[in-house]
């Protein structure tokens, strides 16, 4: 199903895309992930975060998007992380198709005020190495295993 | 005037050079002269440039940060906090030393006007800061209306032989007169966008950037603005505005409308502390596009970014 309907202004040919939704609003969609709820696949829904803790080692795992819909779920797992950090605290995000700069800026804050060790970012997606280079090159406390 | 004062005035010349000759003297000798002090020194110039700069100095040269200014102030927008601030905050004890020559016979009328608003700012960005940043304007080759524009946002100038005060000093009058409306394309295509449509958004500006010739890492580059954009939008912009992409001259164009109004002149231009969360969005556009045009008014907000594939 396209994403888009053209809709064209007969004075001046302007083309307007709109999406096809139809007026229906999409809301923000966050479930725990701790709880087997599934929900939806990365891509496919905008403006959903899933995310919970890892199994077997500390840290966390999310799926969706992280971006100013789903800010507040993703900033309180940062924080429940940096609560629970020890040493080395993952951050799996191989499901995750998206995160904004604010998004990669909690991460990387987080990391800053953490008392010691490090946190391994597990095949994030390109913008959280972008974002990282442009605003925090160097920063040793984040160790990104890429995709 | 007391000695502190002295001590931690922002100092911005312009310098007006006729020849290669009169710019290496007079470039080298203010290197030398901040290295004699001890202070840090930076210089970002054209290519072409640099290297007169470079052979100028000989063995000194290795002790100056040297930056090509067409590549990392291709976008002036990005000029005061990934060259300007990134070297003065990296030396926060004492006076800082910088050339910044941001403006070159080469630049278009398109970018122009974000040079001036550029040059400008400056003087807000480091009012206050122990700083020096000397900025030369090829006399023989730029327009009379570029030189005098920097008579406007430079306090001093620099001539052949002497450092005068500018009388037409006046930096905020240059940032009004290039507050210049953006005028819609006519061959764009537009899409609204509300809170719910910012993922929509992204997937109609990756689709249409794409069709438009860009790809890997600009392509990548170009979702991450937009979205930072169109979020801006609906948190600061009265939760609506509309994105329209088009092609121009070899470079694909993102545009992002709303009914808000950019009241800090620096917007963007302000780095934040390692530790703060919010306030890159702007600047993140400012660090990934080759250039960045903006108009605000009452009537709202339009920011245009260019990005060549």
């Amino acid at each position: 199903m396209p994403l888009f309907e053209q809709r064209t202004d007969g004075a001046g040919g302007r083309v307007t895309l709109v999406p096809v939704s139809g007026g229906q609003r999409r809301r923000p969609r966050v479930v725990d992930v701790s709880r087997g709820d599934d929900g939806l696949g990365p891509g496919r829904g905008a403006a959903v975060l899933e995310v919970g803790p890892l199994t077997g080692r500390p840290g966390i795992r999310a799926r969706g998007e992280i971006s100013e819909i789903t800010r507040s779920p993703w900033e309180e797992a940062l924080a429940g992380l940096a609560r629970r950090h020890a040493d080395v605290s993952y951050v799996e995000l191989s499901e995750v198709a998206f995160v904004d700069v604010a998004g990669v800026a909690a991460l990387a804050v987080t990391a800053l005020g953490l008392s010691g060790g490090r946190v391994v970012v597990e095949h994030p997606p390109p913008q959280v190495p972008r974002v990282l280079s442009l605003f925090w090159p160097g920063l040793g406390t984040i160790e990104v295993a890429p995709r | 005037m007391n000695t502190v004062a002295t001590h931690e005035a922002f100092e911005h010349p312009a310098l007006f050079y006729r020849t290669e000759q009169e710019y290496v003297d007079r470039t080298v000798s203010f290197v030398q002269e901040g290295l004699d002090l001890g202070e840090p020194v930076a210089v970002a110039v054209p290519g072409p440039n640099l290297e007169l700069i470079r052979a100028g100095l000989g063995a000194d040269a290795r002790a100056v940060r040297l930056l090509d200014m067409t590549v990392a102030g291709r976008n002036p927008g990005r000029i005061i906090p990934g060259v300007l601030r990134a070297f003065a905050d990296s030396h926060q004890r004492g006076r800082v030393r910088i050339i910044g020559e941001p403006i070159w016979a080469g630049r278009s009328d398109v970018e122009y006007p974000a040079c001036a608003q550029h040059e400008a700012l400056i003087n807000a960005a480091f009012e206050g800061r122990p700083v020096t940043i000397l900025c030369p304007y090829d006399e023989a080759r730029l327009d009379e209306e570029v030189l005098a524009d920097a008579r406007i946002t430079h306090p001093t100038i620099v001539t052949r032989d002497r450092e005068s005060i500018s009388e037409d000093y006046d930096w905020r009058s240059v940032v009004a007169r290039y507050n210049e409306e953006l005028v819609p394309a006519p061959d764009a295509v537009v899409f609204s966008f509300g809170a719910d449509e910012l993922y929509a958004a992204r997937v109609f500006a990756v689709e249409e950037a794409g069709r438009l010739g860009l790809a890997g890492q600009r392509l990548a580059d170009t979702e991450l603005a937009v979205a930072e954009l169109t979020t801006n939008s609906v948190v600061h912009g009265a939760g609506r505005g509309t994105l329209a992409v088009w092609a121009r001259a070899g470079q694909v164009v993102c545009e992002v409308r709303d009914a808000g109004r950019l009241s800090d002149p620096l917007a963007g231009r302000r780095p934040p502390s390692r530790g703060q969360i919010g306030g890159r969005g702007l600047m993140l556009v400012h660090y990934v596009a080759d250039l960045v045009r903006q108009h605000t008014s009452d009537q709202g907000t339009t920011v245009r970014f260019y990005v060549g594939s």
